[in-house]
């Protein structure tokens, strides 16, 4: 990522930082432009503060980055807390009339904008937000024209005049700019592949139409609820059953009552609600009903920080319920991966008759990247695994619902498939799924129901790739990560390479099937291992330990609220490689 | 010439089966349990009207009462889910296919304590479903604590003496949406068998609250859902006649004796009155008379509540007619116009 342009915009909430930030990244990802964006906001409808950083560059962006290149600041407080992050060749545009700069670092452009005299001849208040747009563009070196296209998108369904109103005071803070401020040193160039803009929680969603999920229900819970928000939205076009149901024991429940009935079912929630799902959970595993339930972290224990981030839920799902049952668990590693991993663990969750957890967090389900449209692929492979659901004979023809098999997983007939009835129940049950409870106090079926069930999991491990190496095989250092981490800890390893100290990454994606030996295999080689973790504990740390008794160097690992940015991940690097310590802290700096 | 005598031909319903077709396995519930009669209703209800079993879903949460699925229709598809749960479940299941025809059946704790939020929902919600509250007062399962249907005042077997009122399901049923309301005693084989026979023909919510005394837990001196109990103090709406669609109903009655209402599918329940005058539609009305029972310590049994024409949860969704769980892969994934769309919105 050589090339990275980032734009932040900070004021209360309610100020309107998200209309100039779509704005942005319009423009951005129309002229081919990758992006990723972070907002950092809190948990107050009104007046609480808001900074939105999105970073934009001709590759990949990975993260929201470390610097800051141009700083808009709608009221006094965001001037105050945030200059200071501003470095050489970084720039400041904000409302001379109203804002007043501080001492900024050398080096630094402050540039006000005289609104009420740009703005004299308008009615409309929130323009100054526009006006900043039109001014940074212009620094950027980017044309008017594609501003006033998003203009005219943005404002159509307000009438013409509101479009003109907007269109002609972008202009002229457009051509202030022009005239009064140094352009920035690297106009961003543009390239021919427009791109597709969305968040994490939009991509679960669009997975999840992708996936063919015909029913999906949710109660609202931050960060989760962009993903109920969707599904509500598209349900008519997409022909996608939605209902917010009472409390999220209603809302597994009800999943699973659809998905038993054979439709793909699927809901999301963040930990709070996913405590109150683990019951559920349980009953779908005993049934032996695929649903898919999407976990969404926030900061916790309890209802914790809901407007920030963390990766505190591993364990949670881990031992979500009680009593042994295969699961599938799987952390996607970037907003396009959110889209992929949907239909994948469908297909696992179908084939192996089980519960599948989507862990991602407030980082990567709130946060909006860009996306190739061609990577959306809505024609992948649907696999509903062994589903019997028509039969011509109404005959008592002998199925059985739990049949032994090598493999553990036996055809599923849905209810009302004639010859087929059967009965599945939360109590311990035979082949036929007859609730007898009572005979279960007989080891031998006991023992012989529990082997079945658990014998899908070395079906579901071969299902599944082992992690890969990624970077150089013989680097001085291999960060391990899982999930949401991907993209910074890969941008921190650019930069380490740049200040000399190679490094390569695992990043782990399948939490179970977590393949430990291909783990072992690779970690064993690595001269230093660092594990990365937004959490505490050291949640995955733990589990690795358990499962493989590896334990790594180091560890880097944040609990503030805060995602990763690059440079703690850089500095704690060399910090560790240089000396004794082995676990390093990193401070957020900006706080909002 | 032979002798031998041809067998008796055998007895079936309308559909060609025979009652075992809609038996379940042998019961091991308590004998004596009133559960094990509601059971037997069932079996004699669904096997009288000629329901094809196979078309027939039960759902139950964890009790003795929500065991006792597997005792009758046993051709049938069945679910056995979690504790309280099971007007979620059903819920989700009848939303995939909507051709599915449910039989619910739960105890009072499942329903009226662990479960009360999810019941007050699904009466909410007017979903068709046949929702059946084996109402003993107490947790049988769990060896006979109170549930939340016990009476104020009544007594376990140790002399504990419940502190709190009861929920009446049936008058939050009333309340909040049901649009079929009934409560019965398991011990009455002719009302329990009218009234599970109209809520089969009804399209909607039907919540049919049966007292039904656990023998081993709660059915001494000092409870208030024994037999003893209820000989004494069941005070009967109406006398109740159901016809099915396909029988005849031209016999003449006499104005003013009987009260008829049309269910759904044709089918009529006759009401015969009794000592009350009293109109089954007025929802306002079979409230009072909930609380005037009440208060004269009297248990009310018989159809309380009959709405035909309120709308269920499917009509409301504008639900299409093919179940979503049966339909071809080719439309489970929204049109290529849609993506598009959808796609554009990103740009
Ligand atoms: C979540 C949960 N809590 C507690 C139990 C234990 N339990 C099983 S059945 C039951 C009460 C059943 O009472 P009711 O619904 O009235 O059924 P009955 O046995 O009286 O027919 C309880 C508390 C359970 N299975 N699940
Ligand atoms: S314990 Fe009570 S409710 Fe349970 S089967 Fe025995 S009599 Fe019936
Ligand atoms: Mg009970």
């Amino acid at each position: 990522m050589e090339h990275t342009f980032a734009v932040s915009i900070g004021g209360a909430a309610g100020q309107g930082v998200a209309t100039p930030g779509n704005i942005f990244a319009r423009i951005f990802a129309r002229r081919g432009l990758h992006l990723n964006a972070y907002n950092a906001y809190q948990s107050i409808i009104r007046g609480g503060h808001t900074f939105l950083t999105i970073r934009t560059g001709p590759e990949r962006v990975n993260s929201f980055g470390d610097r800051i290149d141009l700083l808009i600041p709608l009221n006094q407080d965001t001037m105050d807390r945030h200059l200071g992050l501003l470095g050489p060749g970084a720039a400041v545009v904000y409302n001379g009339d109203t804002v007043k700069p501080g001492a900024p670092a050398d080096g630094v452009q402050l540039c006000p904008l005289p609104v009420s005299q740009l703005t004299k001849n308008s009615r409309n208040k929130v323009e100054q937000n526009t006006l900043a747009v039109g001014a940074g563009l212009s620094m950027m070196g980017i044309g008017f024209q594609p501003l006033a296209e998003v203009l005219t998108h943005q404002f159509k369904k307000k009438g013409e005049a509101v479009v003109a109103e907007n269109i002609e005071v972008a202009r002229s803070a457009y051509d202030y700019a022009s005239s009064h401020f140094q352009p920035f040193a690297r106009p961003l160039p543009m390239t021919d592949s427009r791109k597709a803009v969305l968040t994490g929680n939009m991509a679960l969603a669009m997975g999840g139409a992708a996936a063919g999920v015909k029913f999906y229900c949710a109660y609202p819970m931050s960060p989760s609820t962009g993903v109920l928000h969707w599904m509500a939205t598209h349900a008519r076009k997409a022909g996608i059953m939605v209902r917010q149901v009472e409390d999220e024991i209603g809302v597994v429940n009800m999943a699973i009552g659809a998905a038993h009935a054979g439709v793909r079912a699927m809901c999301a929630t963040s930990g709070g609600g996913f405590a109150l799902m683990t019951e559920g959970l349980g009953m779908a595993a005993m049934i032996e009903t695929p649903v898919v339930v999407i976990d969404v972290q926030r900061a916790g224990p309890s209802t914790g920080v809901p407007t920030k981030t963390e990766q505190g839920d591993l364990w949670q799902m881990l031992g979500a319920g009680h009593g042994d049952y295969p699961r599938i668990i799987v952390a996607p590693t970037s907003v396009l991966d959110c889209f992929k991993v949907i239909p994948e663990i469908h297909n696992l969750a179908d084939r192996f008759q089980c519960p599948g957890i989507v862990l991602t967090d407030l980082l990567l389900s709130e946060g909006t990247s860009s996306v190739d449209s061609a990577d959306l692929d809505f024609d992948v492979e649907i696999d509903r695994g062994d589903l019997i659901t028509s039969a011509s004979s109404n005959g008592t023809n002998g199925y059985k619902r739990y049949l032994f098999t090598e493999s553990g997983v036996s055809p599923r007939a849905i209810p009302g498939v004639p010859g087929h009835n059967h009965t599945v129940a939360t109590d311990e049950h035979m082949e036929d799924g007859v609730l007898i409870s009572d005979e279960f106090t007989n080891p031998i079926k006991r023992r012989a129901m529990m082997e079945k069930r658990q014998r899908k999991t070395a079906g579901i491990e071969a299902a599944v790739a082992p992690p890969a190496l990624i970077g150089p095989a013989d680097a001085d250092v291999t960060l391990i990560g899982w999930g949401s981490t991907a993209g910074v800890i890969e941008e921190a390893r650019e930069i380490l390479t740049e200040e000399g100290i190679t490094a390569n990454q695992l990043q782990i994606r399948w939490i179970v099937p977590l393949h430990g030996d291909a783990i072992v295999e690779i970690l064993k080689r690595s001269h230093r291992t660092i594990l990365i973790e937004n959490n505490y504990s050291g949640q995955f740390a733990r589990y690795l330990r358990s499962e493989t008794s590896f334990v790594p160097d180091g560890y880097i690992r944040k609990y503030d609220g805060e995602p990763f940015m690059p440079h703690h991940i850089v500095d704690a690097v060399r910090e560790q490689l240089a000396g004794q310590i082995t676990m390093s802290v990193p401070m957020h700096e900006i706080t909002v | 010439m032979s002798t031998t005598v041809p067998p008796p031909p055998k007895k079936v319903n309308r559909i060609g089966l025979e009652v075992l077709n809609y038996k379940g396995s042998k019961t091991t519930l308590c004998a004596g349990c009133g559960h094990n009669s509601i059971s037997e209703r069932i079996v004699e209800c669904f096997y009288e009207l000629g329901v094809e079993p196979w078309t027939i879903a039960k759902f139950s949460g964890i009790g003795c009462s929500s065991k006792s699925p597997a005792y009758f229709l046993g051709r049938s598809h069945g679910f056995n889910g979690v504790h309280g749960r099971m007007p979620a479940i059903a819920t989700g299941a009848l939303l995939a296919n909507r051709t599915l025809l449910g039989v619910g059946v739960t105890g009072d704790g499942d329903t009226a304590s662990i479960g009360i939020g999810q019941f007050i929902h699904m009466v909410r919600r007017n979903m068709p479903l046949i929702y059946v509250i084996e109402n003993n007062g107490v947790y049988g399962l769990t060896k006979g604590q109170f549930s939340a249907t016990a009476d104020l005042g009544s007594t376990l077997k140790t002399g504990t003496v419940n502190d709190l009122p009861p929920f009446d399901c049936c008058a939050l049923a009333l309340r909040w949406g049901a649009t079929f309301v009934a409560r019965s005693f398991s011990g009455d084989k002719k009302q329990l068998q009218a009234i599970i026979k109209t809520a089969i023909a009804h399209n909607g919510l039907s919540v049919i609250d049966v007292i039904s005394p656990c023998v081993t837990f709660n059915d001494h001196q000092g409870s208030t859902k024994s037999y003893s109990y209820m000989k004494e103090h069941e005070s009967m709406l109406h006398e109740l006649d159901f016809v099915p669609y396909y029988e005849d109903i031209a016999v003449e009655i006499p104005e003013g004796e009987v009260r008829e209402v049309e269910m759904h599918d044709g089918s009529h329940l006759r009401i015969r009155k009794l000592h009350r005058d009293y109109d089954p539609t007025n929802r306002l009305a079979a409230a009072t008379l909930l609380e005037e029972a009440d208060a004269r310590g009297e248990v009310l049994t018989g159809v309380l509540y009959v709405n035909t024409s309120k709308p269920t949860f499917l009509e409301q969704l504008d639900l299409v007619d093919q179940p979503i769980a049966t339909l071809p892969e080719s439309k489970t994934r929204p049109s290529r116009a849609v993506l598009d769309q959808v796609m554009e919105e990103l740009r």
